[in-house]
């Protein structure tokens, strides 16, 4: 790591209150009960104390993330997970644990005080069934309004079919303005639109060629993720779906995710062998993905099928090739296994580091070309820096994370700030930009690029020195894994798009009792209008595109 | 030297072949050499539109295209012509009939309109009234109607903001065009297109015993630049593809268009980049002159490497923002046109 440590001199550090009892001194009287999570201690405050307790950790303790909100249902109650950290220390975790009565169900909404816990809480509402009070437009977010029940609550039938006919659901497609006197005009971006990057709907208010108001329409691509892996073992059958969450080939981060969470559960060590071939695969899945999102970042702009999107797909398609060699399939790798990983290099190992070895030569000499077409090109600077714009503390409070975050300005990687895999190991550095627009945006996924691949290369110098004997690609697991009854954890990876945290609670059997996925893209998306309102369309779309969303990854 | 510009126009050729005369042959032979023209064209757009397009993108972005049917995939034009033809023509619910069906008229219609007068070398030339060159631009300019019934009938906000960015682009980049070409104009005295070109044929000077001939873009290359940048946007392309910005409102006014009606906007925008590349041929190329090869194979050059420009800019350059794109044309184009058209009456009026 060349980054500096957090020296112990730093008094701002210290000072916060980090363990479990000082932050209870801290909470005084709002402090219930207490419970103790693997990652972080618990704290059960009231339903009507919520704002009161985020804002005191926030403004007093330095937890500034809002990470997730996990909702789930309980034999005797309904529970609202706040899972806090902070941009600054993202070791110090916290979770605040809410508790309502399971006829009443109504706690107080987190989106004063944290603006992230807007789509968080719709998504408990809408899959849980929790009310949450003074929330501004609670209504449901991935299903159709007309949908009867909450899926993931325990009275919800599975078995009734529910067919939302466009008849019973009044379309929402049909409105074309908002009011009936007004100079706006109501257009639908989506749900099938070149610039949606898949099924989003993002409904717009135009005023002529500005956007008075965007308000984007997730859940076309729902597919149940929790819930399919709340019915599948924790040892095999849970690790081919993170490969679908963010499917634009950066299935090995996601599976990370998995793999992270469910070994510290259950105490899993990897050999350090493995960890340097995740952590190897796990990059070459992060340039995959960049080089997907510059090149449709350049398509947004260019506005045709141009040379930069070709030459993208050119260079990803290398990385694809060897991620094929490496996992044996191209997009769905289902590579990881807990433990380790499920097989070693290809043979002969001598030509597989040489694939990656060039490519790793000829890489420089792209990314070159890349700037020669796009950052230095004058008409993409003048349609990028400045456009949507996403100031900092904007970029915090809505739990943005990964490159856009870093785009922003905010100095925040957990690679780097909650170590896993072998990055500690490992020279590269965390890249952010300070312009908070669409060019920094882009030119941190560009350098992002040129990072993982000291980071591959470093991980080849290893695995050629690595002794045959030693080369253990898998711990000793055993065949079924129960962890105990109501042990709770949240574990988050580095993302390609960000952070990407799973949060599980055993239930004592071999499959969670809860599986929650915290997808990056889902917190990102929510800034969108954010960077819009006010902008021209053209705008809109780079900063749709900036994002870099994968609605495989939203929806879940 | 044979004369680059033969006297007799291709009517009254195709009149004295068929051994008519007067008001008949006149008639017959208009209408014959109209046929033979617009045919032309038509074939150059199928080779244009479903091959070259194609080819010409994939080699500018490292791909193959089409290379299944035919000789280097030529076939795929009879294969294109078959299934674009023969797609369901959808008539959406509300659109404003008959503006909805005459738009995609207008567009070729338009174009091709602008063709009469140019000279196309070899004695291919259909009409060539004194005022050549104001009608050409008048007959394209045309087209700006079709777009505006096909975004204003479509019944669809996507074509109507596209229609309205359509007439936007359209004055914005018509004026720098047309007072551009008026600095040719000055040089020429002249508006009759046969003269324009005949005065380029004039050598300008005499480089190692190599003569260069007197073409306007060697004159005046500030004002052949500033031509070829609001031909660009005439035509609607990178960076001046504001009116259909694909990601930005899906296909502008022609999102609700498919099947003939497709083909006949699409063969519009063709046969208006050749028209733009014949136009900047006529103006400031010599028109069909040039060495050793004969004068319409050089204008077929021509035309074709102004399209080459087109797909070249497509495929690299980034498209601006409608701001910027207006600023451009009004802030930036306007001015220089302008001050190019003064520039040039102030030095003519010197030396004459």
């Amino acid at each position: 790591m060349s980054l500096e440590e957090p020296t112990p001199e730093d008094g701002a550090v210290e000072v916060l209150p980090t363990e479990g009892d000082e932050i209870a001194d801290l909470l005084g009287d709002l402090v219930v009960d207490r419970e103790e999570h693997v990652n972080a201690p618990g704290f059960v405050i009231r339903p009507d104390t919520v704002q009161e307790t985020l804002t005191r950790l926030r403004d007093e303790a330095g937890f500034d993330h809002l990470s997730c909100v996990t909702a789930e249902e309980r034999e005797d109650r309904y529970e609202s997970i706040y899972h806090l950290t902070s941009f600054d220390d993202r070791q110090r975790e916290v979770s605040v644990i809410v508790p309502t009565a399971k006829d009443d169900p109504v706690s107080e909404s987190a989106e004063p005080v944290f603006r992230t816990a807007d789509w968080h809480e719709r998504e408990a509402y809408d899959l849980i069934g929790i009310d949450y009070d003074d929330h501004p437009d609670l209504r449901r977010i991935l299903l159709p309004d007309t949908w009867q029940g909450h899926p993931l609550s325990q009275n919800y039938d599975q078995d009734r079919p529910q067919i939302v006919t466009l008849k019973e659901w009044e379309n929402p497609l049909a409105e074309d303005h908002r009011e009936d006197e007004g100079d706006t005009m109501y257009v639908n971006i989506g749900p099938h639109h070149p610039a949606t990057h898949g099924v989003l709907h993002v409904k717009t208010v135009l005023d002529g060629e500005q956007v008075a108001d965007v308000d984007p329409d997730i859940g076309y691509l729902h597919r149940c993720e929790e819930q399919m892996c709340q019915t599948k073992t924790y040892r095999h059958q849970i690790m081919p779906y993170p490969d679908r969450w963010d499917y634009a080939s950066s299935g090995l981060l996601n599976e990370w995710a998995y793999a992270r969470a469910a070994e510290d559960l259950n105490d899993i060590e990897v050999p350090e062998y493995a960890q340097i071939i995740r952590t190897m695969g796990a990059e070459l899945c992060r340039i995959c993905s960049h080089m997907l999102a510059v090149g449709t970042f350049a398509l947004d702009v260019y506005g045709d099928f141009t040379a930069i999107f070709m030459y993208a797909m050119r260079d990803r398609e290398k990385t694809q090739n060897i991620l094929e060699d490496l996992t044996g399939q191209r997009m769905m790798f289902n590579y990881f296994r807990l433990g380790g990983v499920v097989w070693d290099l290809p043979e002969p190992r001598d030509e597989f580091f040489e694939l990656i070895r060039d490519f790793l030569d000829d890489l420089p000499e792209a990314v070159e070309e890349y700037h020669d077409l796009i950052t230095s090109n004058e008409i993409l600077q003048s349609r990028t820096i400045d456009t949507g714009v996403l100031p900092p503390e904007v970029a915090k409070s809505y739990g943005a994370t990964g490159p856009v975050a870093r785009g922003s300005g905010i100095d925040y990687d957990l690679r780097r700030d909650d170590p896993y895999g072998y990055y500690d190991e490992l020279e590269w550095d965390v890249i952010t930009e300070d312009g908070c627009d669409n060019f920094s945006r882009l030119l941190v996924r560009m350098r992002e690029v040129e990072e993982s691949a000291k980071i591959i290369e470093q991980c080849v110098d290893l695995l050629e020195d690595w002794p045959e004997e030693e080369r253990n690609i898998q711990a000793n697991v055993p065949r079924t894994l129960r962890p105990d009854d109501d042990k709770e954890i949240y574990r988050a990876v580095e993302g390609a798009k960000g952070e990407l945290g799973i949060y599980i609670r055993a239930d004592g059997t071999e499959k969670p009792g809860r599986f929650k996925i915290r997808s990056p893209c889902f917190s990102n998306l929510q800034t969108l209008p954010e960077m819009s309102n006010g902008e021209y369309i053209p705008d809109m779309v780079a900063s749709l595109g900036s994002l870099d969303i994968v609605l495989g990854e939203v929806d879940r | 030297m044979l004369p680059l510009q033969s006297e007799i126009l291709l009517p009254e050729r195709i009149a004295g072949l068929l051994g008519l005369s007067g008001t008949v042959g006149q008639i017959v032979g208009g209408l014959l050499g109209a046929f033979l023209i617009a045919n032309l064209l038509l074939v150059q757009t199928a080779i244009a539109g479903p091959w070259a397009k194609r080819k010409i993108t994939a080699a500018f972005t490292d791909r193959i295209a089409v290379n299944r049917v035919g000789p280097f995939g030529l076939a795929v034009i009879i294969a294109d012509a078959v299934r674009l033809l023969s797609k369901e023509l959808i008539i959406p619910e509300g659109v404003d009939r008959p503006a909805y069906d005459l738009g995609p008229l207008l567009v070729p219609f338009s174009a091709l309109l602008g063709f009469a007068v140019i000279p196309m070398g070899n004695g291919i030339h259909l009409a060539d009234p004194e005022t050549g060159a104001v009608f050409a631009f008048a007959a394209s300019s045309i087209a700006s109607l079709g777009l505006v019934m096909m975004g204003y009938a479509s019944n669809n906000k996507y074509s109507l903001i596209g229609g309205l960015r359509a007439i936007a682009s359209n004055i914005a980049y018509e004026i720098p065009l047309i007072v551009t070409a008026a600095s040719v104009i000055i040089f020429t005295g002249t508006l009759q297109m046969s003269e324009i070109v005949a005065q380029q044929t004039e050598p300008l000077l005499t480089i190692a015993g190599v003569t260069v001939p007197q073409w306007f873009a060697f004159v005046n290359p500030f004002a052949f630049v500033l031509f070829v940048v609001a031909n660009l946007a005439e035509v609607g392309r990178n960076p001046f593809d504001v009116p259909e910005a694909p990601t930005e409102i899906v296909a502008g006014y022609q999102t609700e268009y498919s099947s003939v009606y497709f083909v006949l906007i699409y063969l519009g925008e063709f046969i208006h980049i050749f028209l733009g590349g014949a136009l900047a041929a006529t103006l400031f190329l010599g028109g069909p002159a040039g060495p050793v090869l004969p004068g319409f194979v050089w204008f077929l050059i021509k035309i074709w490497g102004f399209y080459l420009f087109t797909q070249w800019a497509r495929s690299a350059i980034p498209r601006l923002r409608i701001d910027q794109f207006l600023d451009v044309g009004w802030k930036g184009m306007l001015v220089l046109s302008f001050a190019n058209l003064v520039l040039t009456a102030v030095i003519v009026g010197v030396i004459a």
